[in-house]
């Protein structure tokens, strides 16, 4: 009876201990499973390559995002003989098609504080799609940190000339004081040229009204010139009507004159006649001979146009 | 050596060469047909820029000469032309008495190309005066004169077209101004011209004014190219009409105001 028992006890055990085994297996299983979901094992991928400078921000496990969706993760990031960081990145196959081979991998972050991801910036749709252990390039997109030293570097300029004009402006010798000190003493000037001013306006009436009698005086002197020329007038006329004497004079020395060559004259006329004549033959012989001859038209006789129109009797 | 030998031979061989052409004259027409041409010369400047009065007196001076020196070729040219430049002035029967001079001339002996066109003209003017049966029988005179060397083809078969438009005859019209516009398609714009113009009075009698309106537009660009204020009177008068009968009185009315204001010179 007791052997029984005992044998009843020990398949029990038997029986607990593999229910116990199955389990722990089937946790590993499970583990495992769930192991391989994380890593990405069970999802079909493509493994492709680049190259960075250096290692800064590039984690293994980091997400690989293209136009805003994760279509794989940096598996892992190691160091090259030529000093270099060598970048594998596993693609989802699903997405590869749209990944040309000129495409590039751009370090980025995805907010002003945040997680660091790949972007996958897409190339040309021609080229032919990225394979397995194909090469991208990469760059490096600008941080939150690079932003603010490049404005910090173009900021530093401004706030020196910012401190030197305060300087400037603060110096009791400088341009600006200087300038005020000025302005201040002409405002000072002016108040007394407009004193001035107003003395000259009271003298100036005083004295419009001597002037006023003056030109009374020079009018009355006008006057008195104007009888001279009243007597001066016929003098001069008739200096005019022996003027135009002497003019009537010359005219008829010239009536001589030519009177005189009239003679001559025909002659002259003829010989610039002939010399006119001579010049045209020359010209026309010219005309002629080559290479002028090619250059003027012979005057031909051509039939005008007929014209087959003929209005209709209506229009 | 040898070099120089040859060098200066070749450059005293150029010189020889350049004094003989030198010395090569054109030959020498005599003064008076120089003359006769000159006064021609002058007169179809005077007629390409409308003056009909100032050709008309070089044309009678050129032919006074080309009597005197009975060079039959210039009186041939010079009464085609006076006729043409009194027909031109209205002067219609003058025009008759020089062109039946010429036809009609049993002393001198013309060249047939001279006769077709004086036939041409003759019909021409006949057809101007309305005598239909006149005009085509001296264009079947002219057809048969115009044989080799003979450029009045278009001009023939425009009359004919015409002739054929004044029997209200739109399929002969038709046919004889597509015979002048594939004649005269390229050589000469006047013609061409012409012969559009007979297409779309020929159109016009079909009662197809869209295609008589597309040919008179092609025969005013023409005209206008060619500065002929009668033509571009016509061409417009053309359009109006084939907008009357496409029912567009507005328009009709407006290419009517446009050829009114056509003065011809």
């Amino acid at each position: 009876m007791k052997l029984h028992n005992y044998n009843q006890r020990l398949l029990n055990i038997e029986q607990r201990t593999k229910r116990f085994l199955l389990g722990a297996f089937g946790a590993m299983l499970l583990a495992l499973l769930l192991i391989a979901i994380k890593q990405d094992y069970l999802v079909r991928s493509t493994a492709i390559y680049f190259f960075a400078p250096n290692a800064q921000g590039l984690n293994q496990g980091m997400a690989v995002k293209f136009i805003g969706f994760k279509v794989g993760s940096v598996k892992e990031v190691s160091m090259e003989p030529n000093a270099t960081v060598r970048v594998r990145v596993a693609l989802d196959d699903d997405y590869v098609h749209l990944i040309g081979q000129d495409a590039k991998a751009r370090l980025i972050k995805e907010a002003l504080v945040g997680e660091s991801v790949v972007e996958i910036i897409p190339g040309s749709q021609q080229v032919r799609q990225v394979t397995q252990n194909s090469v991208l390039q990469f760059e490096r997109g600008q941080d939150a940190s690079s932003i603010a030293e490049s404005m910090a570097a173009q900021l530093q300029p401004i706030l020196s000339d910012i401190r030197q004009i305060t300087a400037s402006i603060n110096d009791p010798n400088g341009d600006i004081q200087q300038t005020l000190k000025n302005l201040n003493q002409v405002t000072g000037d002016l108040r007394e040229t407009v004193n001035q001013f107003t003395q000259l306006a009271t003298s100036g009436n005083q004295k419009l009204e001597s002037v006023h009698g003056k030109l009374d005086k020079a009018l009355d002197s006008v006057n008195a010139n104007l009888q001279v020329m009243d007597k001066a007038i016929p003098r001069l006329v008739e200096k005019a009507d022996a003027t135009l004497d002497n003019v009537q004079a010359a005219t008829s020395d010239i009536q001589r004159m030519t009177a005189d060559s009239a003679g001559e004259l025909p002659a002259f006329i003829h010989n610039s006649n002939a010399l006119v004549q001579d010049s045209q033959d020359m010209l026309d012989g010219a005309k002629r001979s080559w290479p002028f001859s090619g250059w003027f038209s012979k005057p031909e006789a051509q039939v005008l146009p007929a014209d087959g129109y003929v209005t209709p009797e209506k229009p | 050596m040898m070099d120089r030998l040859r060098f200066s031979a070749s450059l005293v061989l150029s010189g020889v060469l350049f004094l003989a052409a030198c010395g090569q004259t054109a030959p020498v027409r005599n003064a008076r047909l120089e003359l006769a041409a000159e006064y021609s010369q002058s007169g179809q400047r005077a007629y390409d820029r409308g003056d009909y009065l100032t050709a008309l007196r070089q044309y009678e001076m050129a032919l006074q000469v080309d009597v005197a020196v009975e060079n039959t070729l210039g009186v041939a040219i010079d009464m085609l032309n006076l006729a043409r430049v009194n027909q031109l002035l209205g002067r219609v029967e003058v025009a008759h008495a020089y062109l039946d001079k010429l036809l009609l001339d049993d002393a001198l002996e013309y060249g047939n190309t001279y006769l077709a066109n004086a036939a041409t003209q003759k019909a021409l003017l006949m057809l101007h005066q309305g005598d239909v049966n006149g005009a085509r029988s001296w264009l079947e005179k002219a057809s048969a004169w115009c044989v080799a060397e003979c450029l009045l083809e278009s001009v023939i078969d425009n009359a004919r077209a015409a002739i054929a438009l004044r029997e209200m005859d739109g399929d002969q019209a038709m046919h004889w101004a597509n015979r002048a516009a594939s004649a005269s398609r390229g050589d000469s714009p006047l013609e061409y011209a012409n012969a559009l113009r007979h297409m779309g009075e020929a159109h016009l009698m079909r009662g197809e004014f869209s295609a008589a309106l597309r040919l008179a537009d092609e025969a005013l660009v023409l005209d206008k190219s060619l500065g002929l204020p009668e033509k571009i009177r016509q061409d417009l008068l053309l359009s109006a009409r084939a907008y009357e009968g496409l029912g567009d009185a507005e328009q009709a009315r407006r290419f009517r105001a446009r050829a009114a204001r056509i003065i011809s010179r």
